[in-house]
């Protein structure tokens, strides 16, 4: 579209705030901005008219006399320019499109003030598009410390809209933006001035960009190189095969470690708040099938759930903060030396640990990876990385293997997490030999200046990431923990005679030795439970299923928790709990009862052989319905979670069955 | 972007052979379209001055006051051409 050819701007209805688009290159502080015009309420939701989920804020522009105006503002991905092949790119112009379905009413370019000339042929580029326009002129505060100056209002005549210098990180010049900004949208799209490119040609905007900045910006670094022996030593350091290599390492431990430090308490807070919560329903409820859902279903589906969050809200935090300062781009690069032997993508690293805590915001975060086989092996391969929910087996089995010995069991734990991994990479190998051919794409990143990271930016991540978690899985357990409860709780069966008899025990003891009736009630109730459990429709389908799982050492019981295990994985201890009548007051007791706990025929239920099979099992096996989920939402199509769960269980099944009969025939039974 | 292999001047050298802190133009870039189409809109357009600040993989130069990290693969494909040392 020419200039000629500017289209009237949409009228705001009165009931629905005007749409403002927030477009900027990479690194330019847009985010910033955003968190400081709408503060910590963003919410990400999809927008209409596309297909892609955006943070979306809401903010009142102050007018001149009279009321503020209502306005959402869309933050949209970071991007170089509208021509690119590239989501971020054709989203952008899909949206500014003449004939988009939802016009926005106006466009904020943030520009980095430190480097002009990308930006502005940017919102040069918007501006012969038609739409209301204002830039602003991002990082003023370190422009000025490099000794840059700027004529705001040559700049301003150049464009035709209003440039006004702001600090998103102090705060500085956002009144005046948002005068700007409505000013912009009450004139109106201008008159486009004279000497902006008519055509989007990269070379025509670039070549005006670069004349508007000589004669509108002044100072020793305007538009040369700065040179900086400091920031080449860090460079050179954290891209160095060896030194970059072990800081990241060191990096990542440390990320590692405070995630499940620092988490541990509010985790802990978490688990007795929702204790708490179920014993007093237990407690103002009378006994039965409400009770039951409430306590067993939705209490300890939430809670099941909601334990994870401080874990994730901390990942995300501290990634956030490391992205900040600059490091991340540097450890691309690292990671991609490696990574790009087996087709990914350095920009995998991000997906690929933020996995550890959890696979469903790893999968998220591969949207920043451009190429979309790069993208799609990432996903189809991230859900090996071991995440929270498989810590609890992994703790169960790894302390039953080696009890008493924390360091072998600390060392099989390791296991654990190196198998996950050389699955990934192995898996990742093999889609790019196959269903998604080619080598991953070179390279190709800006690396920010180093700076003190914004606490505000991390924070506000930290919610976004927490509350899609919760949103994303805490429906999908959530219906999946009331389904289990009422397979696992009908059709009700009578009492075993062995319990009543214990009861009836209890009943002429309870006067004379209180504490023994205690305990025959309590064996009783566990007969019960375990009478329940095997007569439920979960205790049928896992006799059923069992043959399935059979060659692998599993018992009905096994093939239970590993049925019920494919809704979340740490659903397994929960439900091994109830099927062998653990005492659920006590986590120790859980562990101890499930390790010492005997099948139908005497024998035990847990052997060394068995420990292993199932340890091998759950690093490799999609278990894990709202992972299958969010893949199908990203990948838009069912066929990639179907064959994700087929090849990773099938892969667990075939290893498990390996290391099983392994072990046998080495005499390890 | 397409390809501009002509026209390459005799003195250019890829860029991953450019020594660091050598100002250099960019005079060819031997990348598919859409790669050469993302250097350009990054500010890594024919004609561009550049200064290696860090040789090796990845390669990062500076561009109008920006570092951009190339893995050695681009580096390779793109050439410059050394500018005369300031008197």
């Amino acid at each position: 579209m020419s200039v000629a050819e500017r289209r009237p701007v949409p009228p705001a209805r009165e009931s629905e705030p005007i749409r403002l688009l927030l477009v900027g290159n990479p690194n330019s502080g847009k985010t910033t901005l955003f968190n400081r015009l709408c503060g910590l309420r963003a919410k990400t939701a999809n927008f209409p008219g596309t297909t892609a989920d955006l943070r979306i804020g809401r903010l009142q522009v102050p007018a001149s006399a009279g009321e503020a105006l209502a306005a959402e503002i869309v933050d949209l991905p970071g991007l170089y320019s509208l021509d690119l092949d590239l989501p971020e790119s054709k989203l952008a112009a899909e949206l500014l499109a003449v004939d988009a379905a939802h016009p926005p009413a106006g466009v904020v370019v943030v520009a980095d003030a430190t480097n002009l000339v990308r930006p502005l042929a940017l919102a040069a580029d918007i501006a012969r598009r038609g739409v209301p326009l204002v830039v602003a002129l991002n990082m003023i505060d370190l422009a000025r410390r490099r000794g840059i100056s700027f004529d705001l209002g040559h700049l301003s005549l150049s464009l035709g809209a209003p440039v006004v210098a702001v600090s998103a990180r102090r705060g500085e010049g956002i009144d005046t933006l948002l005068a700007a900004v409505r000013f912009a949208l009450e004139r109106g799209a201008p008159k486009a001035p004279a000497g902006l490119p008519e055509s989007g040609e990269a070379a025509d905007l670039e070549a005006w960009s670069e004349s508007v900045v000589a004669a509108s910006v002044g100072g020793a670094h305007a538009v040369g190189s700065a040179s900086d022996t400091l920031i080449d030593r860090l460079d050179a350091t954290f891209t160095h095969p060896i030194a970059g290599l072990a800081i990241f390492f060191a990096v990542m431990a440390a990320l590692f470690w405070s995630i499940f430090a620092v988490a541990s308490v509010p985790m802990d807070l978490i688990e007795a708040t929702f204790a708490n919560l179920g014993g007093w329903i237990e407690s103002v409820l009378p006994a039965g099938a409400v009770r039951d859902l409430l306590v067993g279903g939705l209490i300890g589906g939430i809670s099941g759930t909601v334990v994870f969050l401080p874990q994730i809200c901390l990942l995300f935090f501290l990634i956030t903060l490391l992205e900040d300062t600059g490091y991340l781009a540097r450890a691309a690069f690292v990671m991609d030396r490696l990574l790009c032997r087996f087709g990914l993508p350095g920009y995998a690293f991000v997906p690929l640990l933020t996995s550890h805590a959890c696979a469903i915001p790893g999968i998220l975060s591969t949207r920043l990876i451009p190429d979309r086989h790069d993208r799609f092996t990432t996903i189809l391969v991230a859900p090996f990385q071991s995440c929270s929910a498989r810590l609890p087996v992994y703790v169960l089995l790894t302390g039953f293997l080696f009890p008493a010995r924390p360091a072998a069991a600390g060392l099989a734990f390791t296991a654990c997490y190196l198998l996950g991994g050389v699955a990934a990479l192995g898996s990742a190998l093999l889609a790019r030999r196959t269903i998604l051919p080619g080598s991953s794409r070179p390279m190709v990143l800006e690396l920010p200046s180093y700076k003190m990271p914004s606490l505000r930016v991390a924070a506000a991540a930290a919610l976004e990431q927490g509350w899609e978690f919760l949103r994303t899985v805490g429906t999908v357990i959530l219906a999946i923990c009331f389904v289990m409860w009422w397979l696992s709780a009908y059709p009700t069966t009578p009492a075993p005679p062995a319990a009543l008899e214990l009861e009836a025990r209890a009943a002429t003891l309870a006067e004379t030795d209180p504490a023994a009736a205690d305990l025959l009630v309590d064996e009783a109730a566990h007969l019960r439970v375990r009478r329940q459990q095997e007569q439920s429709f979960a205790g049928r389908i896992g006799r059923a299923l069992e043959p399935a799982f059979a060659p692998l050492g599993y018992d009905w019981r096994l093939t239970m928790g590993v049925v019920t295990s494919f809704a979340a994985r740490e659903v397994l201890v929960s439900t091994l709990a109830v099927l062998v009548g653990a005492d659920a007051d006590s986590e120790a007791g859980v562990l101890e009862r499930i390790q010492s706990a005997t099948r139908d025929d005497g024998s035990p239920l847990l052997t060394p052989a068995t420990a292993v099979s199932l340890l091998v099992f759950f690093v490799l096996a999609m278990q894990c319905l709202s992972t299958l989920v969010t893949v199908r939402r990203e990948t838009r199509s069912w066929k990639w979670p179907l064959l994700q769960l087929a090849w990773m269980t099938g892969l667990a099944w075939i290893a498990a069955f390996a290391a099983y009969h392994g072990l046998l025939a080495a005499g390890i039974a | 972007m397409p390809e501009h292999r002509a026209g390459v001047p005799p003195a250019g050298v890829p860029l991953a052979e450019l020594p660091s802190g050598v100002p250099a133009r960019l005079a060819a870039c031997a990348l598919p379209p859409l790669e050469a189409k993302l250097l350009a809109a990054m500010g890594l357009t024919l004609g561009s001055r550049l200064v290696v600040r860090t040789q090796g993989d990845p390669t990062i130069v500076e561009v109008r006051a920006t570092r951009i990290g190339l893995a050695r693969a681009v580096a390779a494909r793109l050439t410059v051409v050394a500018e005369p040392a300031a008197p």
